[in-house]
């Protein structure tokens, strides 16, 4: 095995959901000698992609949870990371992003660029990931990778180049042009194994000529050597190769490459451009931040000898058990090592360290700055990082979107509530954006988290790997309260009649505030409330927010600022004043014009041009705000905001309307209020009977 | 009261044309901005459909160099402004809203862009979503791009509607010269057709705003309408009122 940090290379396979990734992770497993034979998604002989490995990924064809798998080629240390392509796993991609150098986005050759793909790709820029770019699926009717490269540049604002053209299309895909050698490739053998290497077909020299060119041309931003030589005639691969690679680094280029994985073309080419043009750990600048030091940033560095800084992005079960798959940011790890839990403190010894293949493992002694690997009997979260003596260390925190929908659910019989119970409390820990609560009123478990698809996956989890079969209520959306204009109050809590007595006076008034979701200003002068009260009256202030009168829901957005008051010698307690405080707010909030927020969501949906009209129906009737369309040659893309509580069952409803043919993607945008009408709905359910406007 | 509030923040050189009496381009007729690249001809144009958008009246924007999500863009950070400006942030979820409901943001990528293919899109919206666009605003900046039949075919468009047009035009600093009595190059080409002519002129900390056609008349008088450059709204303190 290869042990040099500039020979890793990180990277994630990021797709839309049929453009073809399972099938071109197996391939690239099959090439690497990881597995000994290739199974089709969906396949018939039911054993399915081994990258798929979870049974309800299966089921569905598509890929969920990020699985980390390790391979050598041509003296590259390719880890592969297994990115999800749904907008409602966004935590999921993006846990997975922070720990790629490079990425190879697929796309399909047929359908282009799709909504999801979009989003994905946003995520990627944000995290400055560097990209190739596979156009897969040239084999099919209506390939046209061409029309894919612009999309590329139009859509995803790539600045792509073409590094292969294909020698044919459709029917017809025989191989690929590769135009920094000047060379056809031919994939034969039953499994596209055997590699041939002839002269360019003379139908296709002018072409070839002409795009190499071009590629030419734009490498040579990066490179003056390349510039120079492509003057005189003397453009060599090597120097393309290093002009490329640095435009990729940089974010600045994208190389496209063609092929069909399924047909087992282009494929190996695809793993070369790995090694050739994404970065190592070692190029990549990574920083965490020094907890002893006001959160400074620290830029760490791919070094062996370095202090260990490992950080933990993904939590599986498995049939092994818990895997904690980590990444090695700097320094080593190795079996036997005792590190620090930043979060906690805690001391852990590394009991037996992995290198991960999907569904398969193998013991190491060590792992090095760069490297992926898996760890056994280490109980964290994910998130967490590891170090070792010396700076308390942590790789930045991720910022954790708020849940925008619950459910309730109740386990069938006995068996069920013991395991639902594990199940909850393993997938809590494996995704931050899914959270359980008890509601203290009904007793039952809500869930909740970032969208239906979402919650419906860790239903049929629960079900499906460990046998808890729970019944679900309706999906709730997680509404908000706030206020919308300023209010005083003044309010006196007394009971000093017999026993100890209570007395508290609090007044001031509390207004809107846009920053926070709520804050206390202390503006008390000549200690009308003595100092050590401020803080129960905080507490007391933080209560009431916990559930508005409107609908239950929390309350946000509000300051309250304290002003006046007054205390008693002997009768005035932390108590007193918690109670002042929370019967203050509860009194002040009716009259500060309290209003119901709404979670909007931002929905991208895509379909064939001639369903344009379809689709703007089926948004407009759920209270959608369309804000825009986009032709692209025969498709049509519309962007609207719609309330989530609109959503559901939209799925459905967009497929019977569009015979299909359209999809979309849907992200939380913000909280809005809600009409009055809705408004006088949600309040009439919530009291169970009408209610009268309070203004 | 939303809409007089509304009314109240318009800021744009167009809000200055009516205060002045002019009637503006008016439905069918087509108004052109002219400017050098940087110069804020996108932010010209923005701000005349926001002010458009403030009057109560439908927007269409179409672009063909601009994603949706990126003209969106243009117009909240436009919005947010003028609220901060007037100390109106408060009201902001509520005017978005009402202005979004106003507007369609309109795309092309690539070439797919055609007059045939606009037209099918106005009566889509039309027919589908109930939405007349009083205001059409045509991004494309590079007019040596656009041919005349599709301007023409615009303003049909637009006088079916009865709307009025607003289009940007990129004149080049070094260029061939503007030849007396006429619109500058590459504009000429279809003067004939242009009802309003406006020229953007940047002067250090300001833009000031010329008028090069009215109707008929070839002229280059100063409006006296300082804009700023950022933005491109007016920067005295001038209030709109209700004509």
């Amino acid at each position: 095995m290869s042990s040099e940090v500039h020979k890793i290379r990180n990277i994630g396979i990021s797709a839309h959901i049929d453009s073809g990734k399972t099938t071109l992770t197996e391939r690239i497993l099959f090439y690497a000698r990881k597995i000994h034979a290739i199974h089709e998604v969906k396949g018939k002989d039911g054993v399915g992609a081994t990258m798929d490995h979870m049974e309800l990924e299966r089921e569905r064809g598509i890929t969920i949870t990020s699985a980390s798998t390790t391979i050598e080629w041509k003296g590259h240390h390719i880890n592969i990371i297994d990115t999800p392509g749904h907008v409602d796993f966004t935590i999921e991609v993006e846990r997975a992003l922070r720990v790629l150098d490079g990425a190879v986005l697929v796309l399909c050759a047929v359908a282009g660029v799709q909504s999801q793909s979009i989003s994905v790709d946003r995520q990627m820029r944000r995290y400055k990931v560097p990209r190739i770019a596979f156009i897969n699926k040239c084999d099919r009717t209506g390939a046209n990778p061409d029309r894919v490269v612009r999309a590329l540049r139009d859509k995803l604002g790539h600045h792509p180049v073409l590094l292969q053209i294909p020698i044919g299309l459709e029917g017809n895909f025989e191989g690929i042009i590769d135009l920094i050698e000047m060379q056809a490739v031919y994939f034969r053998g039953p499994n596209g194994e055997q590699i041939e290497i002839t002269e360019i077909p003379e139908a296709l020299r002018a072409q070839a000529e002409e795009r190499r060119t071009e590629l030419i041309d734009t490498a040579s931003m990066f490179s003056d050597e390349l510039l120079e030589a492509a003057l005189e005639g003397q453009a060599t691969p090597e120097l393309i190769r290093e002009a490329v690679r640095r435009g990729t680094l940089t974010l600045e280029l994208t190389p496209v490459l063609v092929g069909s994985a399924y047909k087992n073309k282009g494929v190996q080419r695809l793993l070369d451009a790995v090694g050739a043009f994404l970065p190592s750990p070692a190029e990549v600048p990574i920083e965490a931040i020094d907890l002893d030091h006001d959160n400074a940033p620290v830029e760490l560095q791919a070094d062996p000898a370095a202090q260990t800084v490992v950080y933990a992005f993904k939590l599986d079960e498995g049939r092994f058990g818990q895997v904690t798959y980590i990444r090695v940011y700097q320094g080593t790890l190795s079996k036997g090592d005792s590190v620090v839990q930043t979060r906690t403190g805690r001391r852990i010894r590394i009991g037996r360290l992995v290198r991960l293949h999907a569904d398969d493992m193998e013991d190491i002694a060590s792992a090095m700055a760069g490297d992926i690997v898996g760890l056994f009997g280490v109980d964290c979260h994910t998130g967490d990082t590891f170090v070792a003596e010396g700076r308390r260390l942590a790789m930045t925190s991720m910022h954790v979107p708020d849940a925008v929908i619950s459910l309730a659910i109740t386990p069938a019989d006995n068996k069920a509530q013991v395991n639902m119970s594990k199940a909850l409390q393993r997938f809590a820990k494996e995704d931050p954006t899914f959270r359980v609560k008890l509601d203290q009123d009904s007793g039952e478990t809500i869930i909740s988290g970032m969208g239906e698809l979402h919650l419906d996956v860790y239903v049929e989890r629960m079900r499906r790997e460990y046998g808890a079969v729970v019944e679900t209520g309706q999906p709730e959306v997680a509404y908000r309260e706030a206020i919308s204009r300023r209010a005083d109050f003044d309010y006196l809590h007394r009971k000093q009649t017999g026993g100890s007595g209570q007395y508290a006076k609090v007044a001031g008034y509390i207004e809107p505030c846009e920053e926070k979701d709520y804050e206390m200003v202390d503006a008390i002068r000549g200690g009308a409330i003595p100092t050590e009260y401020i803080p129960a009256c905080d507490k007391g202030f933080r209560s009431a927010l916990a559930k508005g009168s409107l609908i239950g829901f929390p309350i946000v957005g509000v300051r309250v600022v304290l002003n006046d008051g007054n205390s008693h010698a002997v009768d005035s307690s932390d108590m007193a004043f918690q109670t002042a405080a929370r019967a203050a707010f509860r009194e002040v909030y009716r009259r500060a014009a309290p209003r119901i927020l709404e979670p909007i969501m931002k929905v991208a949906v895509e379909g064939a041009g001639e369903f344009q009209g379809a689709i703007y129906r089926t948004l407009l009737h759920r209270r959608g705000v369309v804000i825009g369309s986009t032709e692209d040659e025969g498709f049509a893309r519309i962007d609207a905001e719609v309330p989530l509580a609109e959503m559901f069952g939209y799925s459905t409803e967009l497929r019977s309307a569009t015979q299909g043919k359209a999809e979309y993607t849907m992200e939380f945008a913000r909280y809005a209020p809600v009409p009055k009408d809705v408004s006088e709905e949600l309040m009439k359910q919530y009291k169970g009977r009408p209610v009268e406007e309070e203004e | 009261m939303m809409t007089e509030m509304m009314f109240g923040l318009r800021r744009s050189a167009r809000t200055l044309l009516e205060r002045d009496g002019h009637p503006g381009p008016g439905p069918g007729r087509l108004a052109l901005v002219m400017a050098p690249s940087g110069v804020g001809k996108t932010a010209f144009l923005v701000g005349i459909g926001i002010d458009a958008l403030l009057s109560g009246q439908n927007v269409l924007h179409i672009s063909l160099h601009c994603t949706v999500e990126k003209v969106r863009a243009w117009y909240d950070d436009l919005v947010k402004e003028l609220l901060r400006r007037e100390k109106k942030l408060a009201h902001a979820a509520e005017i978005q809203l009402e202005i979004e409901r106003r507007r369609h943001i309109h795309t092309y990528v690539g070439r797919s862009f055609s007059v045939g293919k606009l037209r099918q899109a106005v009566e889509l919206l039309r027919e589908t979503m109930a939405f007349t666009p009083r205001v059409i605003i045509f991004d494309q900046p590079e007019m040596e791009r656009v041919e005349r039949e599709t301007v023409e075919e615009l303003r049909r468009i637009a006088g079916e509607l009865g709307a009025e047009l607003w289009l940007a035009c990129r004149t080049h600093r070094q260029g061939p010269p503007t030849l007396p009595g006429h619109l500058p190059p590459p504009a000429d080409r279809m003067e004939d057709l242009v009802d309003l002519g406006f020229r953007l002129d940047s002067h250090d900390t300001r833009v000031r705003l010329h008028i090069v056609k009215d109707r008929q008349e070839m002229l280059d008088r100063d409006l006296n309408i300082l804009l700023d450059p950022e933005t491109l709204l007016l920067i005295t303190g001038v209030a709109a009122r209700r004509p």
